[in-house]
């Protein structure tokens, strides 16, 4: 009899842990999902507003940069402005989670939607940081010369905006770990 | 003198109450193994899906890194020190395309074998569970590289008037039409790789 007592009391002991645990998962992805947000939306403002003119002009042209010049800035700006958009939209999901730690189809469609915004802000970033680079360095083969000797500023802050959208990307992958845990444990 | 009598309620026979209760747990444990038996042959279905899904993304990504590997023009006219040649090395994004895509198929080779497990055993969670998280970084990385050199072709077809960036593709033709396709592949095994961690998504589902 009391063997019996001590297995149930057990048993409802590791219920409550793993519950405990899934709790932990839950808001530890709640957190993230603000810190990405945070990234995504300080990533496409620091690129939509990064513009610099150049001292000296000539009769008919004023040396100007912005991000509208180029098209992969273009991307990269509408990207991170989708995904910042998408992760404030998830967190009510993600707050249902913190209450209800057995909810599984949510956490499926959380886990199909993460993985769309990652390939969209990766490729987001991935094009930006290619025109970037070649800003910073050009291509003597194709005659592309780097214009970053001229526009400085522009370049630097261009660069630090790719910082945070990469971290994002670093975030989401976290993001959809922290999913499929949650799904493969067993209660 | 009244006779007290007591009545005394006898059941039925012991036997037949365990033969039934044995009954109702063979019934229980029969149901279960049905259950069983029916979510492990959806889990089946998907792990085979995965599978074939893994042979063709195979395919696709050698064809993008060796397309792109070969991509290489030379122009028919040249000067006394000069020949007007492109080729993939030429461009620091196409070194990390090929060289990024070549990892990937090398990836997928080796995720075979789990893909096979989760056939054989398709209620197991830990393949899965690897599988998903393999593909989730893979995916990070072919997406990068596409990206990458897709910003890179749609330069040398249209150029950039803003910077003097010059369009490369009247030039190079051929060698344009090659890194374009090498995208496109490497963008279709991207899709293949979102749909792969959909799968393995739905086949953690708890049932």
């Amino acid at each position: 009899m009391k063997s019996g007592q001590a297995e149930i009391v057990e048993t409802s002991k590791a219920i409550q842990k793993s519950g405990l645990m899934s709790r932990r998962n839950a808001i530890l992805e709640f957190i993230l999902r603000i810190v990405a947000f945070f990234n995504t939306i300080t990533s496409a403002i620091l690129m939509a507003t990064t513009n610099e003119t150049l001292p000296f002009f000539a009769q008919f042209i004023r040396f100007h940069a912005e991000y509208s010049d180029l098209p992969a800035l273009t991307f990269f700006v509408i990207a991170n402005a989708v995904v910042s958009g998408y992760l404030i939209l998830s967190l009510p999901l993600a707050f249902v989670h913190i209450v209800k730690s057995k909810t599984q189809n949510s956490r499926v469609l959380l886990i199909i939607l993460d993985v769309a915004m990652l390939g969209l802000l990766t490729a987001g970033a991935s094009s930006a940081a290619a025109i970037v680079y070649l800003a910073h360095k050009g291509n003597n083969n194709t005659n592309w010369f780097s214009i970053c000797q001229q526009f400085n500023s522009f370049c630097e802050r261009i660069s630090g905006s790719l910082i945070g959208s990469f971290v994002a990307v670093f975030l989401l992958i976290l993001l959809i770990l922290l999913s499929a845990i949650a799904l493969s444990r067993r209660h | 003198m009244a006779k007290e009598s007591t009545t005394i309620d006898v059941g039925e026979p012991s036997t037949i109450t365990k033969s039934s209760s044995h009954v109702v747990v063979d019934e229980k444990k029969k149901k279960g193994f049905v259950a069983a038996a029916a979510g492990g042959g959806y889990k089946r279905g998907l792990a085979i899906f995965d599978f074939l899904l893994r042979l063709a993304a195979i395919g696709i990504t050698i064809g993008a890194s060796s397309v792109m590997f070969t991509a290489e023009e030379t122009l028919p006219f040249f000067t006394q020190f000069l020949q007007f040649q492109a080729g993939y090395d030429d461009f620091p994004t196409f070194q990390f395309f090929v060289i990024s895509i070549a990892i990937v198929a090398s990836y997928l080779v080796l995720s075979l074998p789990f893909s096979i497990v989760s056939i054989v055993r398709p209620l197991a969670v830990v393949p899965r569970l690897i599988l998903l998280i393999s593909d989730t970084v893979v995916l990070t990385l072919t997406t990068a590289a596409a990206a990458a050199a897709a910003a890179i072709v749609y330069l040398a077809h249209n150029g950039n008037a803003n910077t003097n960036w010059l369009p490369i593709c009247q030039q190079f033709g051929d060698f344009c039409q090659a890194t374009s396709t090498a995208v496109v592949a490497a963008s279709i095994s991207v899709v293949f790789f979102v749909l792969l961690i959909v799968i393995s998504a739905i086949a953690l589902k708890r049932h």
